[in-house]
């Protein structure tokens, strides 16, 4: 007998007795066989050690009874998904996923299909014998059709669809190396059932990929029929529609391999951009002219304006200045070209409630934008917006500053349109005095640190948004 | 002839036949036959072995699925029946009892706090935590917090996974946490509520994970706009079964880094999963994020299955068909969730002589902290009881400060789910008579806001 198998199996019911060196199998049951081929081709490839068995939810649910490796025992439908988590967690293991028709091939299609494309060497022995036997003889994905069952009581009918052929449909997805579908019945078929399943762990072993083998099992318990019998039947009815043999046998090189987990900080650092750099502070004091400790400011446009870039520059340089600074984007029907709105805040100490529902200055990018927050702003507060696109914009409040900028001719006369926003920026920027005009340079720079080249061009935008603003405002 | 001799010949012992046959079919030499004998130890009709015509072909024993059915006997071995426990020895594996690898914490240089957006914020704290392996499904408003994942991992040579569902995505955890490494997953409400049979699973076979939920506009697709109406899933749902998890609730950015570093911390600590539940608000918001002093290489604990001979006894499991040993189970997750009180936080502002104590959590704690400020000014004693872990609810750290509590306000983003858990504590914790508790709600992807519960306490006081 294999190693691979406990030599006392202890916990099936302790092991106590005969339990100690039976399986809990039904006579005549394929499970049986496959678990010898499994434990006899783990032996021969020398990988008891690396071996985790997935045990599934069926009649093997027990394999760990009785296999001497690591086990896992998991969700009806999910050993592929549990097998990848394992395989990734230690590329070297040798991860089995054990299971039947109704895990494989009902309740777990999606992970199955998905797992084989993914290809990731894997081994999955599935045990296709037609029908559901933990609970009690139910129909299968792979009943036949005619074939009773406790929930097909008048055979299985074009209402219940037909059998899925797995091993097929498997075989023809691009991520599998090795695909093949054997039997149980006769000494030629076991020969060839146990070289499968020792060439699928080989394809692991040697990390050339996904490997699959459909195995047609006898369950005499469910088909109501001797062990004898089961085998006859699995040859003359299940054949025809399960052909056996090789589905797909590629030349995959070795290819899995995964590098050795990092844990250098200084790689971690510089990966999330942290800097032990202090930023230089331009501002005397908080702006209190605005708001006497925290000011909220919205920002409105379509998709494309980039108002969340500035917004996000906004609380940023209010960071950098040592005060808090808050950003909520938020989008219309998702980002897709629909209006786009951020919320910021700017406070003394900590900003309390981040949203902008009555804000302080109100910068809108087109008419929508306008019609939709311009009332919202605070009496006595500030709206910038671009006079290219929104004509005659008057406030129902009296108090409130108005602003218009062309953003989108000065954008366009700086021969790109996406510094838009940078214009908008300066605009606010002079309107506003939310802080020195080197602040929000030096943030924008920081920004562009790995675009340097566009530096100019973005400083030569705030300039023109901050002096159209001064010359709007003399107006 | 001389051949046929010197191969092995069958030994079968009766008590391990279950009469199945296929030995009987494949013998050309008609050696194994079937009986009629039923064997009292089993219950079963073992075959008959009459091997005077046995040419040692092998066929029989390839074809016994028994593991110790039909094999081959070994020159020396006799016909006679033998002692089980002579014949295979006593227990043979040679897996070895496995131990913990410790994890070694990392100090870091300091840096400059970073401007991040609270999702960004939570992948940083799992990256400094010492998770590689991130599993997801893109769901918004959670995806950014993959995004950057799918993007930084690569560079400390970790491992993003895109699964094929939320389904999938808890099972990749159930996987990887089995082998004993830290892993974590974003996602949003419909997402979370997929995961769910998965998180019972792990709780089951006792496994870390981290599930950042940031919790959308429900039920049902809903909106991506902020809610906080997964607490009850969190707190009282976590799939089937006798199941609890530290669920963690951070109000900013930085706690969004904070807390997902401790939840990996306490997910190892009590080998169980660890909720982190923020509301969309938060999960998109940018603010200011320190880093903390250290990060964590960590270590591979005893109970894993690794895939190597370390660990090779090891079994992951939550299936116990024998009663007793479920029960057993199950009276040590309690004595678990017990342990886990002693993690109850909270964090109180200006309530230590309030009146009116206003409990919040997430985005919503800020609104009330700022309204808790504004009441002041107008002379109203107002102040802000804030838990950080909703399960197990922090209720010792609220008890000392209900002294002078005339009115509890409770501000939340979902139908009264915080206000049930507060409820539940104080009954648990014996306050049969607690101050009046009222409510500022508001649903469907809308948070209250500062304003509201200022007008709210206002009304209350009888200052409106
Ligand atoms: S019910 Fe069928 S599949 Fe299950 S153990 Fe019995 S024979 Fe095998
Ligand atoms: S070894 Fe061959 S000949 Fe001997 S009993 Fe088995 S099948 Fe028959
Ligand atoms: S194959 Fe094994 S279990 Fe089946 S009858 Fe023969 S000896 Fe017994």
């Amino acid at each position: 007998m294999s190693n691979a198998f406990y030599g006392t199996f202890e916990r099936h019911s302790d092991g106590k007795g005969l339990k100690g060196h039976s399986t809990h199998y039904c006579a005549g049951c394929g499970h049986g066989l496959a678990h010898k081929y499994l434990a006899e081709a783990i032996d021969e490839l020398g990988i008891q050690d690396d071996t985790v068995a997935v045990n599934p939810v069926g009649c093997a649910a027990f394999l760990y009874f009785y296999l001497d490796t690591g086990n896992t025992s998991t969700a009806h439908g999910r050993s592929p998904a549990t097998a990848v988590g394992h395989k990734v967690a230690n590329p070297n293991a040798m991860v089995i996923c054990y299971q039947g028709d109704g895990d494989l091939a009902a309740i777990g299609l999606a992970e199955t299909i998905s797992t084989a494309q993914l290809g990731i060497p894997i081994t999955v022995i599935f045990i296709n014998n037609a029908v559901y036997g933990m609970t009690g003889g139910q129909m299968a994905p792979t009943t036949l059709m005619g074939q009773t069952t406790t929930t097909s009581p008048d055979g299985r009918d074009r209402l219940t669809g037909s059998p899925i052929r797995m091993a097929e449909l498997i075989a023809q997805l691009d991520g599998p190396v090795y695909v093949e579908r054997v039997a149980l019945f006769s000494p030629a078929e076991r020969k060839k059932a146990k070289r499968a399943i020792k060439k699928a762990l080989l394809m692991q072993k040697e990390r050339r990929g996904y490997a699959f083998v459909e195995v047609l099992a006898e369950c005499p318990t469910h088909l109501k029929t001797t062990p004898e019998k089961a085998m006859t039947w699995v040859k003359e009815q299940m054949l025809p529609i399960f052909p056996l043999g090789v589905k797909k046998d590629a030349n995959f090189e070795p290819w899995f391999e995964m590098p050795k987990l990092g844990f250098d900080p200084t790689t971690l650092l510089k990966a999330i951009g942290a800097s032990s750099e202090k930023p230089a502070g331009f501002c005397k004091g908080f702006p209190t002219h605005l708001n006497p400790t925290d000011i909220s400011l919205k920002l409105a446009g379509s998709g494309g304006d980039g108002a969340q870039t500035i917004a996000m520059l906004i609380a940023k340089a209010a960071i950098n200045e040592g005060f808090d600074g808050t950003h909520i984007p938020a989008y219309g029907p998702e980002s897709r070209g629909g209006t786009s709105y951020a919320d910021v805040h700017v406070a003394l100490e900590e900003v309390h409630n981040p949203a902008s529902p009555h804000p302080d200055v109100f910068v809108a990018f087109n008419a929508p934008s306008l019609a939709k927050f311009g009332n919202t702003v605070r009496p006595g507060g500030i709206i910038i917006y671009d006079n290219a696109v929104a004509k005659d914009v008057k406030t129902t409040d009296p108090t409130v500053k108005v602003i218009g900028v062309p953003f989108t001719d000065i954008a366009a006369r700086l021969g790109k349109m996406v510094v838009k926003n940078i214009v908008a920026l300066g605009a606010l920027q002079a309107a506003t005095e939310l802080f020195p005009a080197e602040t929000l340079l030096a943030t924008l720079r920081d920004t562009l640190k790995d675009k340097a080249a566009l530096i100019p061009l973005n400083e030569k935008a705030f300039a023109e948004g901050a002096a159209a603003a001064r010359e709007a405002m003399k107006r | 002839m001389s051949q046929a001799n010197t191969r092995p010949k069958p030994f079968l012992l009766p008590d391990y036949c279950k009469g199945c046959g296929r030995c009987v079919q494949v013998c050309v030499q008609g050696c194994i036959s079937f009986a009629k004998e039923i064997n009292p130890e089993t219950g079963m009709v073992p075959v008959l072995l009459d091997l005077a015509k046995c040419t040692g072909c092998g066929l029989c024993i390839e074809a016994c699925p028994e593991p110790y059915g039909l094999r081959a006997m070994e020159a020396g071995e006799s016909f006679e029946l033998q002692d089980p426990a002579t014949l295979f020895g006593p227990k043979r594996s040679t897996a070895p009892d496995p131990v913990d690898i410790p994890g070694r914490t990392i100090p870091l240089p300091a840096a400059e706090p970073l401007v991040i957006k609270g999702t960004y914020a939570s992948a940083l704290g799992a990256l400094l935590a010492g998770c590689r392996h991130v599993f997801g499904y893109p769901i918004t408003p959670s995806t950014e917090g993959a995004e950057l994942m799918a993007k930084l991992l690569p560079k400390m040579d970790g491992f993003y996974l895109q699964a094929v569902s939320e389904v999938a995505t808890v099972y990749h955890m159930y996987g990887c946490a089995g082998a004993g490494l830290p892993c974590m997953t974003f996602t949003s409400s419909p997402g979370f509520s997929l995961m769910l049979e998965g998180v019972s699973y792990m709780i089951g076979s006792q496994l870390p994970g981290v599930f950042v939920d940031i919790m959308r506009g429900g039920p049902g697709l809903g909106n991506i706009g902020p809610e906080q109406a997964d607490i009850k899933l969190a707190c009282r749902g976590l799939g089937h079964g006798n199941t609890h998890a530290i669920t963690l609730m951070p109000s900013t950015p930085q706690e969004m880094l904070d807390l997902s570093y401790l939840a990996f911390e306490l997910s190892f600590k009590y080998r169980s999963p660890v909720v982190v539940l923020a509301d969309g608000y938060l999960g998109q918001m940018t603010g200011r994020v320190q880093l903390p002093t250290a990060m964590i290489e960590p270590g591979l604990p005893a109970w894993a299955v690794y895939g190597d001979a370390a660990h090779r006894k090891n079994l992951h499991t939550s299936v116990f068909l024998d009663e007793p040993t479920l029960e057993a189970l199950n009276v040590k997750l309690n004595a678990k969730y017990e342990a886990m009180q002693a993690e109850a936080r909270a964090e109180s502002f200006q309530a230590a002589d309030a009146e009116v104590l206003l409990v919040a959590c997430n985005t919503p704690a800020r609104a009330s902290k700022g309204a808790a400020q504004k009441l002041r000014d107008q002379g109203i004693k107002a102040g802000l009881f804030r838990p950080i872990t909703m399960w197990p609810f922090p209720i010792e750290q609220l008890k000392p400060l209900l002294a002078n509590v005339k009115q509890i306000v409770v501000v939340e983003a979902s139908a009264g789910q915080i206000e049930d858990e507060l409820r539940l504590a104080l009954s648990h914790a014996g306050i049969t008579d607690p101050p009046p508790i009222t409510h500022i709600q508001r649903y469907g992807g809308v948070l209250p806001q500062e304003k509201d519960v200022v007008a709210h306490v206002q009304n209350l006081m009888g200052r409106a």
